[in-house]
C-alpha cells in the first residue's frame, strides 16, 4: 500500500469524511510545504500524549482533573450527568448550569453490545456516595437509549438518597445534546423535572 | 389519527393524487425513462419479466420509499450501476416534487422534496400517495400475522405522523429490550436492563393500539360493503387480536395496562428471550361467516378480501390526505373469471378515482373501463409510446 493510500484510508476513517475527500486532503498536504505536514503528525501526537479524561469527571483534560472540577466556584452539590465529553462543550456554551459533570462514555445499547458495566455508572455511583450531592441531572439524549439509560441512572442513584432530574425534552427527539444551541440546553436545564 | 367517522367515497370533491413527470435511472431493469403522465393514467402492457411490474414499483417508490416486493434498495439499482435515481412531479401530493438517490454502496438515501434536502425519511414517507393492487396481495389474508401488520403500519404511518413516530420509537425499544432478554439473561441486573426500555414501549404501544382500534373499528364495516359489492355472499368480519385481552380502552389506559403486562412478564420474558406482550404480536383477523377467511376462505374469497383491503386503504388515505391516492393496478385480474373481473373493475371506478396505472401482460386485453387511457408498452426495460 502506497504512503498516499495509507493516509487517505486514514482520513477515511475520520466521522463525516468519505474516500473522495480524504483523498483531496492528502493531495492538498502533499502541495503544502513539507512543515505543514510535520506540524500536523506532531499535534496529532501531543494531543495523544497529553489529553485524557478527568480522574473525577470524566472530561477532557491536560490535567488529573479539568479545569471545570478544580474550579472553587462551581456548585459541587450538582452534578449533571452527559453522555459524551463533547456535550460539556454545548452545556458550558450555554452559560446556565454552574455545577459539576460525570460523562457516562456513552449510551446503554444492547444492539452494540454496550450495557451499564461498560458505562461509568459505577464511579457516578461513588461520586454521589461520597457525599455532598444532593441533585444529579441527566442529561443523555432524547434517544430511545438516552431515555433508557436515564431511567436506569435514576433507579442506580435514586437508592442512594439523591434527588435525580431529567433535562425537559425541549430537544427535538433523536437531536444530539451536541448540536443544540444554547437557548434550547438552557431552557431544557431549567426545566428539568424529578424522575420518579 | 383523527377519527373517521364516516365513508365519504361519493362526496370527496378534492382533486386526485396526479404524477406529471417521473423520470427513471438505472432502476431495476429500466436504464432510463423521461415520461409525462395523463392525469387520467395510462395502461402500460408487457410481457412478464419486461419491467412493467418495476414502473409500478418505481411510481410506489414516492409513497413507501422502499420496494413493494420487500428488497433491500441496494438491490434496485440496475445491474452493473452504482446508484439509481427517481424524480417525480405531482399534484395533490404532500410535495410538488420529490428525488430520490440511492448508491449501492452508500448507508442511505438521499431524498429532495420540493428542491430541499430531506434529513429525516419520516418527513417524506407517503409524499406522494399511492395504493399497488396486485394479486400479490393474497398474503393479507393468507398470510401470516406479519403481512397483516405491516399492511397496518403501512397504512397507518402514512395518514398519522404520530403513528409513525410511535412505531419508530416502538420498533427500537422492541429491539433493544429483546435483544437484553436474549443476551443479558444472565446478567445479575438483567431485569432492570430489560425494564428500562418499558416506558418507552408502553407509551408507543398505547398509541399503536389506539390508532388501529379506531381504524378496525371504521374499516371493518366499510370491507364488508366492499366484499357484498365484489359478490361475496358470506358476511366479512374484520377484528383486531392482541396480546391483551380487552383493547377497549382509552390510550391512557392502555398505556397502564401494557406497562403493567412487561413488568409482569420480565421473569417469563427473561426466561424465553423475547418480548410476550405488546402490539407486535397483534393479528388482524378476518372471516367469512364467522370463520378465518385465512384457512376456510376458497383462493377467489381470498383475493375478494385483499381486494377490499386495498380499497380500503385508498379510501382511508383520502379521508385523511384529502386526495384519491394513485392506483397501481398489477394485473389485478391475473387468474380471476370474467365475472368477478367485471365487478371488481366497476368497484375500481367506483371507489377508486385517482389517476390509474394498469399494467397487463397484452393490451388486446384491456378492460373495458380502461379503454380511454393511454397506452405505453414496456419492452426490455424501454417505455415506448409516452
Ligand atoms: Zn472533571
Amino acid at each position: 500500500m502506497s504512503a498516499i493510500d495509507d493516509l487517505a484510508g486514514e482520513l477515511a476513517k475520520l466521522p463525516g469524511i468519505g474516500r473522495k475527500t480524504a483523498l483531496r486532503l492528502t493531495y492538498h498536504l502533499l502541495k503544502q510545504p513539507p512543515e505543514r505536514s510535520r506540524k500536523l503528525a506532531h499535534a496529532l501526537e501531543v494531543l495523544r500524549d497529553r489529553v485524557h479524561p478527568c480522574g473525577v469527571c470524566g472530561n477532557l483534560t491536560e490535567d488529573p482533573e479539568c479545569a471545570i472540577c478544580r474550579d472553587p466556584r462551581r456548585d459541587r452539590t450538582v452534578i449533571c450527568t452527559v453522555e459524551e465529553a463533547a456535550d460539556i462543550g454545548a452545556i458550558e456554551r450555554a452559560g446556565e448550569f454552574r455545577g459539576l459533570y460525570h460523562v457516562l462514555g456513552g449510551r446503554i445499547s444492547p444492539l452494540d453490545g454496550v450495557g451499564p458495566e461498560h458505562l461509568t455508572v459505577r464511579e457516578l455511583e461513588a461520586r454521589v456516595s461520597a457525599g455532598g450531592v444532593s441533585e444529579v441531572i441527566v442529561a443523555t439524549n432524547p434517544s430511545v437509549e438516552g431515555e433508557a439509560t436515564a431511567l436506569y441512572l435514576q433507579q442506580s442513584l435514586v437508592r442512594l438518597g439523591v434527588r435525580v432530574s431529567r433535562i425537559a425534552r425541549g430537544l427535538p427527539v433523536g437531536g444530539d445534546l451536541e448540536y443544540a444551541d444554547g437557548g434550547t440546553i438552557a431552557q431544557a436545564l431549567s426545566a428539568r423535572r424529578e424522575m420518579i | 389519527m383523527t377519527a373517521v367517522s364516516q365513508e365519504t367515497s361519493g362526496t370527496t370533491q378534492a382533486l386526485p393524487v396526479c404524477v406529471q413527470q417521473v423520470t427513471i435511472r438505472d432502476f431495476r431493469n429500466i436504464e432510463r425513462a423521461e415520461v409525462e403522465v395523463p392525469a387520467a393514467g395510462v395502461v402500460l402492457s408487457g410481457l412478464n419479466g419486461h419491467g412493467k411490474t418495476n414502473v409500478l414499483e418505481a411510481l410506489h417508490y414516492g409513497h413507501a420509499l422502499r420496494s413493494l416486493r420487500g428488497v433491500r434498495d441496494q438491490e434496485l439499482v440496475r445491474f452493473g450501476q452504482e446508484a439509481f435515481h427517481l424524480a417525480f412531479t405531482a399534484t395533490g401530493g404532500a410535495v410538488d416534487s420529490l428525488g430520490i438517490g440511492v448508491a449501492r454502496t452508500g448507508r442511505r438515501k438521499r431524498l429532495v422534496s420540493d428542491g430541499v434536502e430531506v434529513t429525516r425519511l419520516g418527513d417524506a414517507f407517503a409524499a406522494i400517495p399511492s395504493v399497488v393492487v396486485s394479486p400479490r396481495d393474497v398474503v393479507l389474508v393468507a398470510g401470516t400475522p406479519q403481512d397483516r401488520r405491516r399492511y397496518l403500519d403501512l397504512l397507518l404511518a402514512a395518514t398519522s405522523r404520530r403513528y409513525l413516530s410511535a412505531l419508530q420509537r416502538y420498533r427500537a425499544a422492541l429491539v433493544r429490550r429483546n435483544a437484553v432478554l436474549r443476551d443479558q439473561s444472565r446478567a445479575a441486573d438483567a431485569a432492570a436492563q430489560a425494564a428500562v426500555w418499558e416506558p418507552a414501549l408502553a407509551e408507543t404501544g398505547a398509541t399503536l393500539w389506539a390508532e388501529r382500534v379506531r381504524w378496525v373499528d371504521w374499516a371493518a364495516r366499510v370491507t364488508a360493503d366492499r366484499c357484498a359489492e365484489m359478490g361475496e355472499p358470506q358476511r366479512f368480519a374484520m377484528r383486531l387480536q392482541s396480546s391483551m385481552r380487552d383493547l377497549t380502552g382509552t390510550e391512557a389506559e392502555l398505556h397502564i395496562a401494557l406497562a403493567g403486562a412487561l413488568e409482569r412478564e420480565r421473569q417469563s420474558d427473561l426466561r424465553r428471550g423475547m418480548t410476550q406482550h405488546g402490539p407486535h404480536r397483534d393479528d388482524l383477523l378476518l372471516m367469512l361467516a364467522g370463520k378465518m377467511a385465512r384457512s376456510f376462505g376458497s383462493g377467489g374469497q381470498q383475493r375478494t378480501i385483499a381486494l377490499a383491503l386495498r380499497l380500503v386503504e385508498a379510501a382511508t388515505l383520502r379521508e385523511h390526505r384529502g386526495h384519491d391516492p394513485i392506483l397501481l393496478l398489477d394485473d389485478p385480474f391475473a387468474e380471476l373469471d370474467r365475472e368477478r373481473s367485471a365487478r371488481i373493475l366497476a368497484l375500481v371506478a367506483q371507489h377508486g378515482r385517482g389517476q390509474r396505472f394498469l399494467a397487463i401482460p397484452r393490451d388486446d386485453e384491456v378492460p373495458s373501463g380502461f379503454g380511454d387511457l393511454t397506452r405505453w408498452r414496456i419492452e426490455g426495460g424501454v417505455i415506448r409510446g409516452a
